[in-house]
């Protein structure tokens, strides 16, 4: 047999176009998903985007359209400052998560080969989540507070001297909090992706010559990007919106857009806390647009 | 296609590329390798038979260094490599399922061990791209160097997985059921490829499948794998028609198989006393094999010659192939008889079902194991 005959007869093994038409009939299974979406998501969105531009008196709200919210929000430091703050944690946060979660998603997904193991390590991961959310975040004020669990620890073996006041009450305590509450979402998809990576093509890799950090770089990493990009926008949505674990472990230093949403809706600002809530909505859309564009999510999913 | 018979290869020293002495290896105290021996010539396609769970892809892993054995020797190319990690071995291997990597081209999947490997890895960008083009030519794969590879058929993937391998000239290349994947159309082709490739690159090729067509048809040498063990180790021609027993009679799918025992001068079996006269082989276990193309069908009453074995069967059913037909007879015993007819000796012939006939052949023609 010649090459001239292989290369000539390829051609017959491409698989022919598929059609894929479905009846009309079938979007009407989309009906309550998007009625559910526009019921619940897009008009409350526009709602708040219209209420931005109501007046706002100290006591009541008209419907008369100005600028003046908006105004005074991009003019005060302490909302622009609490807008740097956010995207800041925000940040730190991420980085965190994926620097923790990355080697745990990695020992879960790829390096324990038992399946029934793999999961029940998953499942311990999520069970902080059996308790309230005030809970896991206030368990952290004995942890890190001037006489809490770490203090003590580190004088006990001498380490310092002196407790360490800036774990509780700081921007750090935050950001231990946050990490700690949402690394299991980094975890969780990474851990997926790995677990779906076949692991003859790593042997493959091996059998070709790979070094261990040459075969992570070269295939683990870019095969688990799916994962981290779904983990970093879980992360990111639920850190932009957050403001419970900066009221609880900050003791009011770290003012996030969220905490300032919640304060102006205490004190009936309605037109405010729209403005802020707009201004959120922006930045976790362009967060998640730019996340999007780093894998292709519909090709690799 | 085929060549001239090779020499009986177990033992042979001389120019064996791989030598397996003793290899042992257990899961979970379960043995999937009971003391493998053997040699594997240079230059050379070795096909290793073995049913399901006969442990060929432990072998083959064994040899590759992702399992370690248990005990005994792996030599390649006169130096031990048991404890040689894998990368360091100088040993291509192909797997079952391809595992290509799913997120690279398939010009990137060639390349991928030129310019990763650890040992004296290619830098040079031109270098590797002209040695990735020459392979693409020689798989015939022309044309597709930017495809993604799902994106590309069964027997495409299995030419990206060869020449994946070859580019890294390896000195010996292990292949895991490759045809496996491929439906039967594109199989019988692979087959003739894969042998104009290995012949083009001049390296040994560990070709392991469960079909007795596909390994007879392939190797130079057929390496019978049988409970952990090898069996037998010989040509195609060798094999065929001198298997070393009864187990590997039956892997080759075309010997009816009576088990019994040798008194005197005939063979007692479930079916009758057999006539003996050809040759006897010490393999153990007593067992009679007749060949499905040796037997001949005649009427009842027709008389058998003096050195003839005759046996009567009803028939049940018979199946055209092509260039033979295939019936099949029911024995006494309830046990099925299978005899193939080649066309170009006769017109097929119309029997008659549940009709009983003469089933009869030569003495010589059976093989008697003792
Ligand atoms: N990783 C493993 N763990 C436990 N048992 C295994 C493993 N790999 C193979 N085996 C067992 O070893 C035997 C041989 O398997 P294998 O080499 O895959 O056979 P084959 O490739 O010939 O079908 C089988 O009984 C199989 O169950
Ligand atoms: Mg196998």
């Amino acid at each position: 047999m010649t090459m001239a005959a292989t290369s000539h007869d390829t051609p017959v093994e491409t698989a022919a176009p598929s059609t894929r038409r479905q009846p009309d009939r079938t979007y009407w299974l989309l009906a309550p998903g998007v009625l559910w979406m526009l019921l619940f998501l897009v008009a409350p969105i526009l709602m708040m985007v219209y209420v931005s531009f109501w007046t706002q008196t100290t006591f009541k709200i008209e419907p008369t359209l100005t600028l003046k919210s908006w105004i005074t929000f991009f003019s005060s430091d302490t909302y622009l400052g609490a807008l740097w703050t956010t995207v800041r944690i925000w940040l730190i946060v991420l980085v965190s998560t994926l620097l923790v979660g990355y080697p745990a998603a990695l020992f879960v997904g790829l390096f324990v080969k038992n399946k029934t193991l793999s999961t029940a390590l998953l499942v311990l991961c999520v069970i902080p989540f059996w308790t309230s959310f005030l809970i896991r975040v206030l368990a952290w004020r004995p942890m890190l507070g001037k006489e809490g669990a770490i203090n003590m620890i580190l004088m006990k073996l001498g380490i310092v001297t002196q407790p360490i006041e800036v774990l509780l009450f700081s921007e750090l305590s935050v950001i231990i909090g946050m990490t700690q509450i949402y690394c299991v979402f980094m975890v969780g998809p990474i851990a997926f992706m790995l677990g779906r990576i076949d692991p003859s093509v790593i042997e493959a890799a091996q059998d070709l010559g790979a070094s261990f950090w040459r075969i992570f770089r070269t295939i683990i990493l870019p095969l688990s990007m799916p994962g981290v990009v779904v983990g970093a926008i879980f992360v990111s949505v639920m850190v932009l919106g957050e403001f419970a674990t900066s009221a609880a472990l900050s003791g009011r230093k770290v003012n996030l857009l969220g905490n300032i949403i919640v304060t102006q809706v205490g004190s009936l600002k309605w037109a405010f806390a729209a403005v802020a809530g707009v201004v959120l909505t922006i930045l976790m859309g362009a967060v998640v647009a730019a996340l999007l564009r780093v894998v292709d999510l519909r090709k690799e999913l | 296609m085929r060549r001239g018979s090779w020499p009986e290869l177990v033992g042979t020293k001389v120019s064996a590329v791989l030598q397996l002495k003793n290899v042992h290896k257990a899961f979970a105290g379960v043995p999937a390798l009971a003391g493998v021996d053997a040699a594997l010539m240079d230059n050379s396609y070795v096909s290793l038979l073995g049913p399901s769970g006969s442990g060929k892809t432990t072998l083959l892993r064994v040899i590759a260094g992702f399992e370690q054995p248990d005990g005994g020797e792996i030599l390649f190319a006169g130096r031990r490599i048991d404890g040689v990690p894998p990368h360091e071995r100088g040993i291509g291997f192909v797997f079952q399922n391809f595992a290509l990597f799913p997120h690279l081209s398939v010009a990137q999947n060639i390349a991928f061990g030129l310019e990763n490997r650890a040992v004296a890895p290619v830098t040079d960008a031109k270098a590797v791209a002209a040695r990735v083009r020459d392979m693409i030519g020689l798989v015939g794969l022309t044309g597709l160097e930017d495809r993604a590879v799902t994106q590309i058929s069964g027997g495409q993937k299995q030419r990206v997985a060869l020449a994946r391998t070859l580019v890294t000239e390896p000195s010996m290349v292990l292949l895991d059921e490759p045809l496996g994947a491929l439906d039967a159309n594109l199989r019988t082709r692979m087959r003739g490829e894969l042998r104009t490739i290995r012949e083009r690159c001049g390296v040994t090729f560990l070709h392991v499948t469960g079909s007795e067509s596909e390994a007879l048809a392939m190797g130079d040498t057929v390496l019978v794998l049988d409970r952990g063990r090898i069996a037998q180790a010989t040509d195609a021609g060798t094999l065929y028609s001198r298997p070393a027993s009864a187990d590997v009679a039956r892997f080759l799918n075309c010997y009816n198989i009576f088990s019994g025992a040798v008194s005197g001068d005939v063979f007692e079996s479930p079916v009758g006393r057999l006539a003996l006269g050809g040759v006897r082989q010490a393999s153990g276990r007593p067992a009679y094999a007749i060949r499905y193309d040796r037997v001949a069908i005649r009427p009842r009453d027709a008389a058998a010659a003096g050195d003839e074995v005759r046996i009567e069967a009803s028939f049940v059913a018979s199946e055209y192939s092509g260039a033979a037909i295939n019936s099949f007879f029911t024995l006494d015993d309830g046990r099925v008889f299978e005899v193939e007819t080649h066309l170009s000796h006769a017109a097929p012939e119309a029997f008659e079902e549940k009709a009983r006939y003469a089933l009869v052949w030569k003495r010589e023609d059976a093989l008697v194991f003792v």
